[in-house]
C-alpha cells in the first residue's frame, strides 16, 4: 500500500478542496476589499467588520470554517498554485519607456514578444527546407543578407521621406514616409485582429497603391503574402485559400459585375482558417475596411519585425496543373535576385519604374521589390489597355518599363507609340512569355537611345536569365540573355547530363533565388530537383558557346510520336503567322500505334476557314518537315488561358479527348 | 552597581529619528504598539517576534529616482532592490539603540512566514509605517503614499525602549485631484486604467475621498511574483517525455535567468511591476517624491547653513 500523500496525512480530500477552496481563496488576502480608510483613522470596530473583506490569516479562516490551520494553508496554496501561470511577467517587457498597458492590446496573444508560429505557419516554414550548404554558400557570398521588405521601406522613409514611393497612373502619389506610416498602421491593425507572424494574408486587387501598401504591411507584420489573380471567382479562389490556410484576404469593392467582399465573406463560412475579409472600399457588415483599419490602428500593436529567413511570399504558379502549386519564398530568396539585378537595370533613387504585369503575379512583385530596393518610384499600371500604357509611357516619364510581349505587340500593332516622346525611357524590360526578336527591335526603334532587354524567370526562381543593355543589339534580340548574378543555368538531357552548346535540352537552374519546393504538394515536388540540386524548369532551351540562352519550348509539351520527340513551339509560332489564324497550340492526342500524335488547335480570324490539308500544304511551303505536321486540326472559339495569358494546354488535351 | 541613567523617551526618539534620517531615510516614526496589536492578526504581532517589545520604529526610503520611472518595465523591475536600503538602516538602528541606550532591539525581518508560504509576511511593515504616520493606503492595492515623498519602501525596528508614538497621517494624499477628475470622467483612476493585470478597482465619494478599494492581489501576484516558477518548471521538466522540451525548460534563456538570479542572490522577486506607481501623480509628482527636487532642496538648505555658519563664526 502506497504511503499517504501530504494531502492525505493532513486529512484534506479532493471534495474539501473543491468545496472550501473558493471560500478560502476569497477570505484570504488574495482578494482585498476595503471601504473608507479605517486603519489610518484608527476605526477599530470598522477594521474588525471589514476583516473578512480585507483578508484573513489562515488561522482566522480556519476558525471560521472549522478546519485546521494547516488544512487551510494547504488548500490556499494549492489554489494559488493552480491559478499561477509561469512567465506572465514577460508581459511587462512590452511596457515602460513610454508604453503603457491598454485594455484590448492583446498582451495575452503575444505575451513574450517573440515568434509564436502557428502549426500552419510552421508547415510553410518547413516548405522552405533549410539546406545548410545552400544557406552557408549564399550567406558567405553576400547574396543573402539581413534585409527584408520592411527594412528597405524603413531605410528610404528615413533617407528620402518625401520621395515618391508609389505613383500609379490615376492615383495620388504616396511618399516613402507616408507608405511606411500606412504600412505600419495596417500591420498593427492586422496584429490587433490576431494575424500573426507566419500567417498567410491573401490579396486580390488590381495593381494599385493600396496593393503595394498591403504588401508592405504584410511584410512588416511578418505575414506570408499570397495573391489571387483578379479574374478568379469562388471556384478558383476557394481551393487556393484552403491550400494556403489564409487567415485574411484583401479584396476590391463590389461592382456591377462582381461582389468580391460578399464572395469572400461567404468563403469564411467554409474555410475555417479564413477569419477576416478586408475590402479596399466602403465598409459593410462582416467585412472590414482597409481605410478604417489604418485610421483606427493602435501603433502600439505593431509587433517586432520579421527576419530575413522568415517566410515572406507564397504565390501560386500560373502552371496548368490541377493541384495547387504554391511557391514559398523567404525574404532571402525573394530579395536576393532583384538585389543582384539592380546594377543591370541601372536603377537608382529618383528613377521611375512603370510596371505593367499585375502585382498578383510574381513578376509584378519582383518589379515592386526592385523599385523599393533602389529607392525609386514604383508606378504600377492598375489596368492594362494599349492606350493607357501608351499614355503612361509618355506622360508619366518612366525611366524604366517592365512589360510583357503581348503588351508590346498590342502597342506596335495599333501604332500607339508612333510620334510619342519616349525620351525618358532608359530601359524596357520584356518578360512573361516568348518574345520574338522582331518585337524587341521594333520597340527599341521607338525609343530615343533606350535599350530593350529580355528577362526570363519563374515564380520558383525569379529572374534567372537577364539581357545586358550594354551588349550589341543582335545578342539582345536573338537571345534572352545570360544567367543573372547569383544564378547558375545549364542545358541538360532528361538524365541530367549537360548538353553541348547550341543543343536543345531542359533548362535547369540553381542559385540564390531558387525556391526549395512546393508547399504541400508532394506530387509536384517529385523529381522537381535533380540529385545534384538543379531545379528542372520544364522549359527547353539552348545555350550558345558565349553563354546566351533562349527558350525553345516546354518539355512537357513535347509530343512523343513513336519515339520521336517533337517540340511543337516553332511550328506553333509559324502557324500563328498564317493569314487565317489568330492563335494556335499543338497538343498530343493519344494514338494506339504511335503513342501520341500532334493535334493542332486554332482560333481563326473572323470569317476565315482552314482545313488540315490546306494547313499542311502551307507548312510544306514554309519548309517544315513532314513529321512536324499536325495530324488533326480543331478550330475553337477561344484558347483556355491562365490569368497571365498563357495557353492551358492541359485543358486543350481534355477538350479534344471529348 | 550603579543604576543605568534614566532615558528621556522624547530625547531618545529624537536621536533615533535623526539617526535614521542621517542614514538615508526620508521619514521615520513610531507606531502605536497597542494599535498594531489590535489590527495585526494573531501570530503576526510584534510580540510574536519580540515578547518584551515596547516600540515599533518605522522608516521610509525613496522608492525610485526620477529617471527610473522612465525606463522600460523589465528594467524597472530590478529597481525593487531599493528596499534593501531601508532594511540596512533599521538593521543599523537596532545596533545603534542597543549601544546608545543599552536596551534590546531587533531588525524586523521583511520576509515571508515560513509556515504560510510565499504570500504571508511575518509582520506587516505596511501597517507599522501607516500607524507611524509615514503613509496612507491608496487605491493602488493599498500601497502607502506620502503627501510629500510619494511612494516609499518601508522597514521596521522593534525595541524594548519605550518611545512616544506618532499618529497616522491626518490626510490621505490618494486620490490626487487629477485622479478624482479622471474618475469622474472615466470611472477609473490612472492606476486602475493602466494596471497590466487589471486587478484594481474602487470608488471615490462626492468629497473626493476613497469610498472603496478592490484589489485582486492574486492577479497582481500572478503577473509580478514568480514564487511558483522554479517548482513548476521542475515539475514540468520531470513530467515531460520530450528530452528537447526538458532541455528548453531547464536550460532555455527564460528559465536560465532564474538560475542566474538565484545564483547571484537577486532572487527576492523574479519580477515586480510598478505600472500603477508609474502613472500615480502622488508617487511621481509629490513635492519631494522626485530625488532631483529633494536634491535641490537639500542643496539650498546646505547653502544656507554654510552662509549662516559663516555669519555666526564671524
Amino acid at each position: 500500500m502506497a504511503a499517504p500523500t501530504r494531502r492525505e496525512r493532513l486529512g484534506v480530500t479532493h471534495e474539501m478542496i473543491e468545496a472550501f477552496g473558493p471560500v478560502i481563496f476569497d477570505l484570504s488576502t488574495n482578494v482585498q476589499d476595503r471601504r473608507g480608510d479605517p486603519v489610518r483613522l484608527l476605526q477599530f470596530d470598522e477594521i474588525e467588520r471589514q476583516r473578512p473583506g480585507t483578508g484573513l490569516s489562515d488561522s482566522e479562516i480556519a476558525v471560521r470554517l472549522g478546519l485546521a490551520t494547516d488544512q487551510v494553508t494547504f488548500i490556499r496554496v494549492l489554489l494559488e498554485q493552480r491559478r499561477f501561470k509561469p512567465e506572465r511577467y514577460y508581459r511587462l517587457f512590452q511596457l515602460g519607456g513610454g508604453r503603457r498597458f491598454r485594455a484590448g492590446r492583446g498582451m495575452e496573444r503575444d505575451p513574450y514578444n517573440e515568434p509564436q508560429f502557428s502549426a500552419d505557419a510552421l508547415a510553410i516554414r518547413d516548405a522552405l527546407r533549410f539546406r545548410p550548404d545552400h544557406v552557408r554558400r549564399e550567406l558567405e557570398s553576400g547574396r543573402w543578407s539581413a534585409d527584408t521588405v520592411a527594412s528597405y521601406l524603413q531605410r528610404w522613409a528615413r533617407e528620402t521621406p518625401d520621395a515618391i514611393a508609389i505613383a500609379a497612373p490615376g492615383h495620388s502619389p504616396v511618399s516613402y514616409c507616408a507608405a511606411l506610416d500606412r504600412a505600419e498602421r495596417l500591420a498593427a491593425a492586422l496584429a490587433g485582429l490576431g494575424v500573426r507572424r507566419g500567417d498567410v494574408v491573401t490579396v486580390q486587387l488590381p495593381s494599385t497603391p493600396e496593393f503595394a501598401v498591403i504588401y508592405y504591411a504584410v511584410a512588416r507584420l511578418g505575414g506570408v503574402f499570397s495573391t489571387l489573380h483578379t479574374p478568379y471567382g469562388a471556384a478558383e479562389a476557394e481551393p487556393l485559400l484552403r491550400h494556403s490556410r489564409a487567415r485574411a484576404v484583401f479584396c476590391g469593392a463590389a461592382t456591377d459585375k462582381s461582389d468580391p467582399p460578399a464572395l469572400f465573406a461567404t468563403l469564411t463560412e467554409r474555410l475555417p482558417n479564413l477569419q477576416h475579409v478586408i475590402t479596399v472600399g466602403p465598409p459593410r457588415p462582416g467585412v472590414l475596411s482597409f481605410e478604417v483599419l489604418i485610421a483606427d490602428a493602435d501603433p502600439a500593436m505593431l509587433p517586432a519585425p520579421p527576419v530575413a529567413s522568415d517566410a515572406a511570399l507564397m504565390c501560386y504558379t500560373s502552371g496548368t496543373s490541377d493541384a495547387p502549386k504554391a511557391v514559398p519564398h523567404s525574404f532571402q530568396s525573394l530579395l536576393a535576385n532583384p538585389r543582384q539585378s539592380l546594377p543591370v537595370f541601372d536603377l537608382k533613387p529618383g528613377d521611375r519604374i512603370l510596371s505593367v504585369p499585375p502585382l498578383t503575379h510574381a513578376f509584378g512583385l519582383f518589379i515592386a521589390n526592385a523599385a523599393l530596393m533602389s529607392g525609386a518610384t514604383f508606378m504600377p499600371l492598375p489596368a492594362f489597355t494599349p492606350p493607357a500604357l501608351a499614355a503612361a509611357l509618355e506622360q508619366d516619364q518612366p525611366t524604366h518599363a517592365f512589360v510583357a510581349p503581348p503588351h508590346v505587340a498590342a502597342l506596335l500593332k495599333a501604332g500607339l507609340l508612333d510620334g510619342r516622346d519616349l525620351t525618358s525611357l532608359r530601359q524596357v524590360i520584356v518578360s512573361g512569355s516568348y518574345c520574338a526578336p522582331e518585337l524587341k527591335r521594333a520597340f527599341e526603334e521607338k525609343l530615343a537611345g533606350g535599350r530593350v532587354i529580355e528577362l526570363w524567370g519563374m515564380t520558383e526562381t525569379f529572374a534567372v536569365l537577364l539581357g545586358d543593355p550594354r551588349e550589341p543589339a543582335k545578342e539582345r534580340y536573338d537571345w534572352i540573355g545570360k544567367p543573372s548574378s547569383g544564378s547558375e543555368v545549364r542545358i541538360a538531357d532528361l538524365d541530367g547530363k549537360p548538353m553541348p552548346p547550341e543543343a536543345e535540352g531542359e533548362l535547369q537552374v540553381r542559385g540564390c533565388s531558387v525556391f526549395a519546393g512546393y508547399f504541400d504538394n508532394a506530387t509536384a515536388n517529385d523529381g522537381i530537383f535533380t540529385a545534384d540540386g538543379w531545379l528542372r524548369t520544364g522549359d527547353l532551351g539552348v545555350m550558345s558557346a558565349a553563354g546566351h540562352v533562349r527558350i525553345t519550348g516546354r518539355s512537357k509539351d513535347l509530343i512523343n510520336r513513336g519515339g520521336v520527340k517533337l517540340n511543337p513551339s516553332d511550328v506553333e509560332a509559324l502557324i500563328d503567322q498564317h493569314e487565317a489564324v489568330l492563335q494556335s497550340a499543338i497538343v498530343p492526342m493519344p494514338d494506339p500505334i504511335l503513342g501520341e500524335r500532334a493535334c493542332c488547335c486554332v482560333v481563326l480570324k473572323p470569317g476565315k476557314t482552314l482545313g488540315l490539308e490546306a494547313l499542311c500544304g502551307w507548312l510544306e511551303g514554309q519548309g517544315v518537315a513532314k513529321f512536324k505536321w499536325p495530324e488533326r486540326l480543331v478550330a475553337i472559339e477561344a484558347m483556355p488561358m491562365t490569368p497571365t495569358r498563357k495557353i492551358i494546354k492541359g485543358a486543350l488535351v481534355k477538350m479534344i479527348e471529348q | 552597581m550603579s543604576r543605568a541613567p534614566a532615558i528621556d523617551p522624547a530625547a531618545a526618539k529624537q536621536a533615533i529619528i535623526e539617526y535614521c534620517l542621517r542614514k538615508g531615510a526620508l521619514v521615520a516614526g513610531i507606531a502605536d504598539l497597542d494599535a498594531v496589536d489590535r489590527i495585526a492578526p494573531a501570530g503576526h504581532r510584534p510580540k510574536d517576534l519580540m515578547p518584551r517589545v515596547k516600540s515599533v520604529i518605522a522608516v521610509g526610503v525613496g522608492g525610485s529616482t526620477a529617471g527610473a520611472w522612465r525606463v522600460p518595465a523589465k528594467a524597472l523591475s530590478y529597481f525593487g532592490s531599493t528596499e534593501s536600503r531601508a532594511y540596512k538602516i533599521v538593521y543599523g538602528l537596532a545596533f545603534y539603540i542597543e549601544q546608545k541606550f543599552g536596551v534590546p532591539a531587533i531588525y524586523c525581518p521583511p520576509d515571508m512566514d515560513p509556515e504560510l508560504g510565499a504570500r504571508y509576511p511575518l509582520q506587516s511593515l505596511k501597517l507599522h509605517a501607516e500607524l507611524a504616520g509615514l503613509g496612507a493606503r491608496s487605491l493602488a492595492g493599498d500601497i502607502l503614499l506620502h503627501p510629500d515623498y510619494g511612494y516609499m519602501y518601508y522597514a521596521s525596528c522593534f525595541t524594548e525602549l519605550a518611545l512616544p508614538p506618532d499618529k497616522p497621517l491626518a490626510e490621505n494624499p490618494c486620490p490626487a485631484p487629477s485622479c478624482v477628475s479622471m474618475f469622474r470622467r472615466e470611472g477609473r483612476t490612472p492606476c486602475m486604467k493602466f494596471c497590466p493585470a487589471q486587478c484594481l478597482s474602487g470608488e471615490i465619494d462626492a468629497d473626493g475621498k476613497q469610498a472603496s478599494m478592490h484589489y485582486d492581489m492574486a492577479a497582481c501576484a500572478e503577473l509580478t511574483q514568480q514564487f511558483e516558477t522554479v517548482p513548476q518548471l521542475l515539475r514540468d521538466a520531470i513530467a515531460t517525455d520530450n528530452p528537447e522540451e526538458r532541455e528548453a525548460l531547464l536550460l532555455g534563456e527564460r528559465n536560465k535567468v532564474l538560475w542566474y538570479r538565484m545564483t547571484v542572490g537577486n532572487g527576492g522577486l523574479f519580477a515586480q511591476c510598478f505600472e500603477c506607481m508609474r502613472v500615480c501623480p502622488v508617487a511621481t509628482s509629490a513635492p519631494l517624491a522626485d530625488p532631483l527636487k529633494r536634491g535641490a532642496a537639500h542643496r539650498a538648505t546646505s547653502s544656507r547653513k554654510v552662509q549662516n555658519g559663516g555669519a555666526n563664526a564671524a
